[in-house]
């Protein structure tokens, strides 16, 4: 075993391996093409709407473009600071993410019933402190694992240890901000790089089986409630997800106008732009609704292009890692693809029905201006983990 | 961190920790974690298609609101024989107010709030219902909103969306970019441009095109027209196409009745009902009155109308129905009047009963016993049987006694002997009454349905009533033929009794009375001519002239009891009826006068009827030939008959008055008309 994914390892830098100080262009080919078809996609989607409401078919797209623009600037940037730096500013960051969220009590921005957003003065843009938190996490995360160390997390104090931090910002998300599902993200990018890191594996999964065991007690309980009222909208949307039809008037309506346009997409779609169901029918199609369009408009094939697109994407994080220069570099990249694969996991989950609603962005591809402009940022420090450390950093450190 | 960099030398270059080989396995297994995960998704996503994509991709299709339109369509004009717009429909719109979009971002709502008050929407109301309706998405809060109106809107809006993007006023602060949810339906909504004019012949036409009461109902498939739709359906490369099937507009009427005519008819029905108004006790000047003019040799109405009027634009409007006799259980009037109050706290189940009244046809839908209008049928069937002569002289000794009843003359004392003409003019009971026994009660039953009593005229109005409670001969008794001679104990509508006097005077021919001259299409073409038609032949043209003669003397007979009615300059022949409703000896009366003019060759005639006047003494025809007067007096200088007989200097001051013309050009008046004090 070992000799074989070491091999494959050893073959893969020799096939794939990077030059050591150079841009990681098969990466940068993956987030260009994924942040171009996004646009693509996103104008396609929410032009209809942009026109009835803004009266700019390209609203949406204009704005997002500005994000996308800024964000490969910061990504180009980033790419070029040695990673050791975000050791050094971890504490700082985590801190930073706390402090965003706290902001939401004062100065948060009410959008759609949920108080999510900062308004940034000034400017005709708001924050999102969820996904300044997210890469807060991954961030103050590595370091802390670096610190501790393997052996540590063996332990369950050392795990649990290692896990109190991503929660504590998880919790305050959840409570503060109200958003259950960056919560959700933010344990799963901690979660995920304590499984990475520890040396056991039966731990894991038994807290993954428990978890999984403890959600569909919860939806039982839920199911078997006389008193409907008292669920709140949580309830009500695991209500919806067993029976969409049932609620296809209110909870249920989202859900079930996207499993109609993924329905009526069949293999190849209607073609790009010519989705119904963007016509008003799912609200705000361009936000995190956006694969059912994709579905509809290009279909089974566009809608797995895309997902093998986004494993492409993993693998070459995975690449990435495993060459990283320290141990560091490599946790960052692994906070990065837990971040990006359970996001899109959460995304398509919900758009296919096969979780309970709850509002989880497609990655590079959904509206969004913090989403885009933090994810982008994250792809840097993963450029600059692929870049490597220079030589006096490097003999900084043996010494 | 020493011992670590021992065991795991490998994984260390130059004492830097590094990914190991463990860590890297782990990897692998996370990414096949997620690898397995997206599977799982893929599948899920190919299940979706193959067991739901047909209904879902029906299901998208249906739900494609546009898919299929109703475009509504204009209902006929109703237009007077002079080219006048009686009843229009106009393209107007409704104000449909979606809740949810407003109530999306607290700055929507006051702007909203403001554009639909401009539209004349009540602010507090509409703000109550939209905080109460969150979720509603369809309200109509306002109906009829002209299309100027609506457009002036529109624009103002578009000017300030655009003033507001270049000025960069804020969102928050920007007024008309935030107006949400306000959008607008078309429709057509029926105008009658001149309210309350011949409402009882036009009926209304409210919401769903259906027409209520008069032409609107009888015509009611014909005004209409069919409904177009607009629906989409998707070509072979899945594009949405559209097709349309235009609306087919209604058919438009064009009437026999003349608009100038109605307006006379109806401005001296409103004089005498403000005259007596009130005057014995509260409420209308009567408790209807009618009048019908009609084309003397085509049936063609020139105007109808009857009391109390209402708008037509207004139908339900309560305020209308004060002063009319409330009515009993089963819907006849009583002696007791509606005040403001009673209308106030008017139930709910009453209230249709009493609209109804007020939306009646009086001329076509109510009978009574039309009294001594009749007597020249009676005259006239004796005369085209034979039974009676021209030369016959009746004896009236005040009364006469028959089956035991006393059946009294207006003067019980009695006025010796009549020849037939003055039986009319005088208008004797006691004479009819021997007449109708010479007459035979075989020839009087058959006459009168000659004379198509108590049957339907035909007329093209809605709730024409029938009032056959026809009597054979064999079953008639000696009182009730003696009655009937002179219009007591037999019902008929107004139209009845206009329809068959005409054709008593035109030469005996019985025309089926009309309103509606022509049909055309909504682009003028004409798609049916209505011709006068002659139902039947009445009376011969000889009796038809002795009924002329006769009815003359009502009006200028030394003891003619319509000298009253007799227009200046005019010559003009009728009779007057006075009739006691039932029960008998109340004081109560419907008194009548039918006139014909110019009465050598007899063109129009006008039938009043006035129903219990607001007055002590009931019983005066007065009443109606005043009405009958003041109509002829404008109506015939309008119609371009000139008159034929001299002037008096108080008619030609009168005359002048009024702003009418003398048009006597004959010779200097003779002494003809210098009679002294007529017979009252």
């Amino acid at each position: 075993m070992v000799r074989f994914f070491g091999s494959i390892s050893d073959r893969i830098r020799e096939r794939f391996g990077r030059r050591r100080g150079l841009l990681d262009y098969s990466l940068l080919f993956i987030v260009l093409f994924l942040l171009a078809f996004g646009l693509v996609m996103l104008y396609s989607a929410s032009s209809y709407e942009a026109s009835v409401d803004h009266g700019d078919s390209a609203y949406y797209l204009k704005r997002q473009l500005v994000f996308t623009i800024f964000g490969l600037v910061l990504m180009t940037w980033v790419s070029t600071v040695p990673y050791t730096m975000w050791k050094k500013l971890s504490v700082l960051a985590y801190f930073v993410s706390i402090g965003l969220i706290l902001l939401v009590i004062p100065f948060g921005m009410e959008v759609n019933g949920a108080k999510r957003w900062i308004r940034i003065p000034g400017l005709p843009m708001q924050l999102q402190p969820a996904e300044v938190a997210k890469i807060g996490v991954i961030i103050f995360s590595a370091m802390l694992i670096e610190r501790l160390g393997r052996k540590n997390l063996r332990t369950l104090r050392g795990f649990i240890f290692t896990m109190i931090p991503g929660t504590l910002v998880a919790i305050m998300l959840w409570r503060i901000t109200d958003n259950l599902s960056s919560a959700i993200i933010v344990v799963a990018i901690v979660y995920g790089m304590c499984f990475v890191a520890a040396p056991d594996y039966l731990k894991y999964f038994v807290l993954g089986a428990v978890v999984i065991v403890l959600a569909g007690v919860l939806v039982i309980v839920i199911v078997n409630t006389s008193d409907t009222n008292s669920l709140g909208f949580r309830g009500e949307r695991i209500l919806a997800w067993l029976d969409p039809q049932a609620y296809a008037s209110g909870k249920g309506y989202q859900t079930i106008q996207a499993l109609y346009a993924i329905g009526s997409g069949g293999i190849f779609g209607k073609g790009l732009g010519q989705s119904m169901q963007k016509l008003g029918f799912i609200p705000e199609a361009q936000n995190d609704m956006i694969f059912s369009i994709i579905c509809e408009e290009l279909g089974l094939f566009g809608a797995i292009s895309i997902m093998l697109m986004f494993v492409l994407l993993l693998w070459r994080f995975m690449v990435i890692a495993n060459s990283a220069d320290d141990f560091y570099g490599g946790m960052l990249v692994v906070g990065v693809i837990t971040h990006i694969s359970v996001q899109v996991i959460l995304n398509i989950a919900v758009v296919t029905n096969s979780i309970p609603n709850t509002g989880v962005t497609l990655p590079f591809i959904s509206y969004g201006g913090s989403s885009v402009f933090f994810l982008l940022s994250e792809i840097g420090i993963v450029l600059s983990v692929a870049r490597g450390l220079r030589e006096e950093e490097l003999r900084r450190m043996e010494s | 961190m020493r011992k670590n960099r021992v065991v795991d030398g490998k994984n260390t270059r130059g004492g830097i920790k590094r990914f190991t080989i463990s860590m890297q396995r782990k990897l692998v297994v996370l990414l096949a974690i997620v690898l397995l995960a997206f599977i799982g998704l893929g599948v899920r996503l190919f299940l979706v298609n193959r067991d739901n994509g047909q209904a879902y991709s029906m299901q998208v299709l249906s739900q494609q609101a546009y898919a299929n339109q109703i475009i509504p369509f204009k209902r006929g004009k109703i237009i007077d024989c002079n080219g006048t717009v009686l009843a229009d429909s106009q393209l107007v719109y409704n104000v449909i107010v979606d809740s949810k979009a407003i109530l999306e971002k607290d700055i929507y709502m006051e702007p909203t709030l403001d554009a639909l008050e401009k539209l004349g929407v009540n602010r507090s109301r509409i703000r109550e219902y939209i905080t109460n309706h969150a979720s509603s998405q369809y309200y109509i809060a306002l109906k009829n909103l002209s299309y100027q109106d609506r457009k002036d809107y529109l624009e103002e809006v578009e000017k300030g969306i655009a003033a507001e993007k270049k000025a960069n006023v804020p969102a928050a602060q920007r007024v008309y970019s935030n107006i949400k949810g306000i959008w607008f339906e078309s429709g057509y909504s029926r105008i009658y441009p001149h309210n309350e004019l011949a409402c009882d012949v036009l009926g209304f036409s409210g919401s769903g095109n259906v027409g209520t009461g008069g032409l609107e109902e009888y015509y009611n498939d014909t005004l209409n027209g069919t409904i177009g739709r607009k629906y989409g359906y998707l070509d072979d490369a899945l594009n949405m196409e559209e097709t349309m099937i235009e609306a087919k507009d209604g058919n438009n009427l064009i009437l026999t009745l003349d608009a100038n005519i109605q307006s006379i008819v109806q401005k001296y029905l409103q004089k005498h009902n403000d005259e007596y108004r009130s005057l014995e006790h509260e409420g209308l000047g009567s408790n209807n009155v009618g009048c019908i003019v009609m084309d003397v040799n085509s049936g063609e109405i020139l105007a109808m109308a009857g009391t109390p009027f209402f708008d037509l634009n207004h139908p339900s409007d309560l305020a209308a129905l004060w002063g009319m006799p409330k009515l009993d259980a089963n819907d006849e009037p009583t002696d007791a009047y509606l005040s403001y109050k009673d209308i106030l706290l008017m139930s709910e189940e009453d209230k249709p009963r009493y609209l109804n009244a007020l939306w009646r046809n009086f001329c076509i839908s109510d009978y009574y016993e039309p009294g001594s209008t009749a007597k020249p049928f009676t005259v006239a069937m004796g005369l085209d049987t034979g039974t009676v002569s021209p030369d016959d002289m009746y004896f009236c000794g005040g009364y006469l006694m028959i089956d035991g009843f006393k059946i009294k003359c207006h003067n019980v004392d009695g006025d010796g002997w009549f020849t037939v003409g003055q039986a009319v003019e005088w208008s004797c009971n006691v004479c009819l009454m021997q007449m109708a026994e010479k007459i035979g009660k075989e020839f009087f039953t058959k006459f009168q349905n000659v004379y198509n009593f108590g049957l339907k005229t035909g007329i093209d109005l809605a709730d024409e009533a029938r009032t056959d409670q026809f009597v054979s001969d064999s079953t008639m008794t000696d009182s009730m033929l003696a009655t009937n001679s002179f219009g007591q104990n037999f019902d008929c509508t107004m139209i009845q009794l206009a329809a068959g006097f005409c054709s008593l005077i035109n030469g005996g021919n019985y025309y089926e009375p009309h309103v509606v001259k022509k049909i055309t299409s909504p682009s003028g073409v004409t798609l049916k001519t209505i011709e006068p038609r002659v139902l039947k032949k009445t009376v011969s043209e000889s009796t038809s002239e002795l009924i002329r003669e006769y009815t003359i003397q009502v009006v200028e007979g030394h003891n003619g009891t319509g000298f009253s009615a007799r227009p200046a300059g005019y010559r003009i022949g009728g009779k007057t009826g006075t009739a006691e409703t039932l029960p008998r000896d109340n004081g109560e009366y419907v008194v009548s006068f039918i006139g014909y003019a110019p009465a050598e060759d007899p063109q129009i005639a006008c039938y009043v009827v006035v129903d219990r006047p607001n007055v002590d003494g009931q019983d005066d025809p007065t009443f109606a030939t005043e009405i009958v007067r003041n109509i002829f007096t404008e109506v015939l200088p309008y119609m371009g008959i000139y008159m034929s007989e001299p002037v008096t200097d108080a008619e030609r001051e009168e005359l002048e008055e009024w702003g009418l013309e003398v048009t006597y050009t004959g010779d200097e008046p003779s002494d003809k008309w210098d009679l002294g004090e007529p017979y009252q």
